[in-house]
């Protein structure tokens, strides 16, 4: 069964936490490989309840529940607080843990960009990259925006404004490259959120926006707004016919990591079986309907090849934030 | 008619036994989650969104609304009683709530407080039934530029806030719009004030500032004069109470307010991203310039709770239009009902209405059905709120500290913000006693990011021109408001009160 | 007393102001209105308000009305507060609450340690049935071992 608290402070966190201490004291314990897994699971969501990140973490829990994939255990924690510095933190000194595991979104890349965290995305212990959030750039249907040609086309003669959320995010850095590439200018204007930017777009105070689909494909589909080109490698059912970013060949790929991470220097056994675990947990129907509902790409890496995307996406995003002055 | 026809399904598919409990449920949470400072409607749908998954879709709205609009009923409770609104939508509530029960009117504060709730909320989801379609045009035409003028609207609140010495008071809002700089620059990604510190990123929470420097510097005011040395009574004077109904002044004095004050918060409320906060704010100061004695704002005027009480629960109607017609969110509640869409694999936009009718209406019409409920549920409760008052203060003291702390711990789970709450209780509590004005430091914390914000993308759009103000109907619309608001009333004013003296002079 | 707290508001504004101008450009490199334009308006606003009330206080103008109060329990109100923000933390939510309560009330009721007993755990008990329980909410996690 699962213990779903919050925050319940059971003797066994507690001695989580004393475990903590006496790790960051002492070096890592080395976890009996024999018989992994055979303690309970803590796993951290970094993010409040009813967010991305927790609706992920939920979703993978009850598929693991659902199939028997996961024999002990699993305590699921919300540790949040800025911006995600907590709960990974608490990951991070879980140094060598083979049963403390958290889910990734934007921000483990974002974050330590930021602000001084003591970890990084590559410290951790990679298990999987999942899928990817991906953007696509949307005009009001009234738009004399017919095309991405069009659109590039009237960027090249005056600069455009393109409006996303937040700076330090793909949807400023999706734009910059794409515009880089494809040779036009844009005037980039932040908002707080996707419901604050797809207003600005529907007033026409601005040209373009930026943003995943998914919330806004009832209005793509009666015809208020017009998606011209998408960013992931895969234009999802519901936008058919819009080309993707690599198909004109700007292939730009910076996408948001969704994924699942160990505690650093977690034992191999732990990450074989991570890793052998996700193969099943992807090749469900639950978690298919998951990356339809979410408008997510499934993009899938293991092991180390997920650290080599997270190291890649994080250097990509600090060349673009560096050059436009958001990051000393 | 359609809509009858339409309302009559709906109806049909709420009155069912089973969605019936959901709705009642939902408007007990929804009570429960407003009374408890700190937990706002948002945080508590946030938390009890799991719960639904295994529901069927009706029920499961229905309830979620319930929670949403219960949570603007009890959210005013604290505000009148403790002084410590529990989100935004409530600041403004505690300007004469408080006043009214330090004055010995606790009990028709909180009765006149539940009837305005029910006033808002039934006028508003009247004006969904027969305007949705109509609103949905009004939210589509508002951009940056409007909400910087909106933002502006609600500052004018400011004025009223700074009160007798204006030097304070402009210190205090000062203060409000410095830490609301605090976090990640919007527009830059740059860090301000964050010092390398990720819990700063994503700035300073209004809610913990809010409950510190009214909620607990009140109680530490309250210990500087001494009130728990005395053996009955408490921060409001109950002793004094006489009466726990409205008298007959205060239904008479208010009539009007609350249309004004259902109609205001209703157009905002339809706004996205505007939402109840501003709505009730405005209200307010409309309330306070057309009143006939704006000087007993702040001092008790019982219309000084009721304008903004009408104007936030019709406000949180109203943002269900850009969430049925438009599927954009206003507020962070409607966002988190939005993710329940979703997740139910439903897809909000125009054309929702259209595609789940029976979703949408059953939705409408449980708006009608629990607002009733919730008329019935404050009345029935108030009086257990004012036995609380009887208790006395050297009792509740401790007790408001204890759950001033976990309610605000609750929402982000943070352990810095509990401590920023303990803090501005301590600057709180010098606050009130040096004559500085808490209120107006809140409202520039609300406020100012909000205006800072949209002032910034209105200069990026129009490329430094203020030309854009005037170029866009709707904001030409606000300007010219603002104007007559600004302008008209208090000449209006002026006239009738010429009029009523060269009357008596006459006479 | 008055003097004290306008000063550390002062010291306040200059910091802020002195971070604004240090770190914060004023226009973006693009020529938009930068992240330290408000903060430096807001900064100065707040130093030269400060100093003009602080010179008030001190011509003996406008001092406020000084009621006179009970500083001493203001203080010990003060003392019990920030100790049960620093429990909240290392003994979690309700443990933390019934330390505190109990300190409180002895303090404030004094006499009647049964009524104070029972109230100190009752409450905690309440809200952590609602909060845990019911709403599903987070309480505080201590870092002490304790069950709930």
């Amino acid at each position: 069964m699962r213990h779903d608290t919050t925050a319940k402070a059971s003797r066994l966190r507690a001695a989580a936490f004393a475990a903590a201490f006496a790790v960051s004291l002492a070096g890592a314990a080395p976890a009996s490989a024999q018989d992994y897994p055979s303690e309970t699971l803590d796993w951290t969501i970094a993010f409040g309840p009813g967010g991305g990140n927790d609706i992920m973490a939920r979703t993978i829990i009850d598929i693991l529940e659902r199939y028997d994939l996961y024999p002990s255990d699993i305590r699921a924690e919300n540790r949040a607080g800025g911006s995600g510095a907590v709960g990974w933190g608490h990951l991070y000194a879980k140094a060598g843990s083979a049963y403390d595991i958290s889910t990734t979104s934007g921000s483990f890349v974002t974050t330590p960009l930021q602000a001084d965290t003591p970890w990084q995305p590559a410290d951790f212990t990679p298990v999987a990259l999942l899928a990817t959030d991906d953007l696509a750039l949307v005009v009001n249907g009234s738009s004399e925006f017919e095309t991405i040609d069009d659109l590039i086309a009237a960027a090249k003669e005056r600069p455009i404004t393109i409006a996303g959320t937040g700076t330090v995010n793909v949807d400023f850095i999706v734009p910059t490259l794409f515009a880089e590439a494809a040779g036009f200018e844009f005037d980039y204007v932040s908002f707080n959120s996707m419901a604050d930017q797809t207003t600005a777009l529907l007033s026409n105070a601005v040209d373009v926006m930026t943003g995943n689909p998914g919330e806004i494909l009832g209005m793509i589909e009666s015809g208020d707004l017009r998606a011209l080109v998408y960013s992931g490698v895969k234009v999802p059912s519901e936008l058919e016919g819009v080309p993707t970013m690599a198909d004109l060949g700007y292939d730009i790929g910076v996408s948001m990591p969704r994924g699942l991470i160990l505690a650093p220097d977690a034992p191999q056994e732990a990450q074989e079986f991570w890793i052998e675990t996700m193969k099943k947990v992807v090749e469900t129907p639950e978690w298919q309907a998951y990356i339809n509902t979410n408008q997510l790409t499934e993009n899938i890496k293991y092991g180390e090849d997920f650290r080599v995307f997270l190291v890649n996406t994080q250097n990509r995003f600090e060349s673009v934030l560096r050059e436009v002055g958001a990051i000393q | 008619m359609d809509i009858f026809a339409d309302l009559v399904m709906g109806l049909s598919l709420a009155i069912t036994p089973i969605n019936l409990l959901y709705l009642l449920v939902g408007a007990m949470v929804g009570m429960i989650v407003g009374v408890i400072p700190g937990f706002g409607p948002s945080a508590g749908l946030a938390i009890l969104l799991p719960v639904t998954f295994g529901m069927d879709p009706i029920g499961a709205i229905m309830m979620l609304a319930a929670i949403y609009y219960g949570a603007m009923y009890g959210g005013t409770i604290t505000s009148i009683l403790l002084n410590t609104p529990g989100e935004s939508a409530t600041v403004a509530s505690t300007f004469d709530g408080f006043p009214l029960a330090k004055n010995g009117r606790a009990g028709p504060a909180l009765v006149m407080q539940a009837v305005a709730s029910f006033v808002g909320g039934t006028v508003g989801v009247v004006l969904i039934t027969i305007l949705a379609p109509m609103f949905s045009q009004v939210s589509r035409s508002f951009g940056p530029p409007e909400y910087f003028l909106l933002a502006s609207m609600g500052m004018l609140t400011l004025i009223v806030m700074i009160g007798a010495n204006w030097k304070l008071g402009c210190l205090s809002a000062l203060v409000g719009f410095a830490l609301g700089t605090v976090g990640v620059d919007l527009e830059t990604g740059q860090g301000r004030y964050t010092f390398g510190s990720a819990e700063l990123i994503g700035g300073i929470y209004f809610i913990p500032v809010a409950i510190g420097l009214f909620g607990l510097g009140e109680l530490f005011y309250a210990f500087y004069i001494g009130l728990h040395r005395q053996g009955a009574g408490s921060i409001v004077q109950f002793q004094k109470e006489k009466r726990f109904w409205p008298d007959r002044m205060d239904w008479i004095s208010t009539r009007w307010t609350m249309v004004r004050g259902s109609i205001l918060g209703f157009v905002v409320g339809v706004i996205p991203g505007a939402g109840a906060t501003i709505a009730s704010l405005m209200a307010y100061s409309l309330e306070r310039s057309v009143s006939k004695t704006p000087e007993k704002f702040g001092q008790g005027e019982m219309a000084g709770l009721v304008a903004p009480e009408t104007a936030n629960n019709a406000a949180s109607s109203g943002a269900m239009i850009p969430l049925l017609t438009l599927g954009i969110p206003g507020s962070a509640s409607t966002a988190v009902l939005l993710a329940a869409f979703l997740l139910w694999g439903l897809r909000p936009g125009p054309l929702f209405m259209a595609q789940n009718p029976e979703l949408a209406w059953g939705l409408i019409a449980s708006m009608y059905l629990g607002n009733m409920a919730l008329l019935a549920i404050s009345i029935f409760a108030i009086p257990l709120f004012v036995l609380l008052l009887k208790v006395p203060y050297r009792l509740l003291a401790p007790a408001i500290v204890v759950i001033c702390a976990l309610g605000t711990f609750s929402v982000h789970a943070s352990f810095i913000e509990t401590w920023l709450m303990f803090a501005a209780g301590i600057v709180g509590f010098f606050m009130r006693l040096y004559g500085f004005s808490p209120a107006a430091l809140v409202l520039a914390l609300v406020l100012g990011p909000l205006a800072e914000e949209a002032l910034r993308q209105t200069m990026t759009i129009s490329r430094g021109s203020f030309m854009i103000f005037v170029d866009r109907p709707a904001s030409l619309w606000i300007l010219a408001l603002t104007v007559v608001l600004l302008g008209l009333v208090p000449l209006f004013q002026k006239l009738s009160r010429a009029a009523g003296a060269a009357a008596k002079a006459g006479g | 007393m008055r003097i004290a707290f306008l000063v550390a508001v002062l010291a306040g504004a200059v910091f802020y102001t002195y971070v604004a101008f240090a770190d914060l450009g004023f226009m973006t490199r693009t020529g938009r209105l930068g992240p330290g334009f408000f903060p430096r308006i807001i900064g100065l606003a707040m130093v030269a308000i400060a100093i003009w009330i602080i010179a008030d206080h001190l011509r003996g103008r406008d001092r406020g009305a000084a009621t006179p109060g009970r500083w001493s329990d203001v203080a010990s109100l003060t003392g019990l507060a920030l100790g049960y923000a620093v429990l909240l933390w290392l003994l979690g939510g309700f443990l933390a609450s019934v330390v505190f309560l109990l300190a409180a009330l002895s303090m404030l009721n004094p006499g009647r340690p049964l009524q104070n007993g029972a109230l100190a755990l009752v409450l905690p008990l309440a809200v952590y049935l609602l909060f845990d329980v019911l709403l599903n909410a987070s309480m505080p996690p201590g870092l002490v071992p304790f069950p709930i």
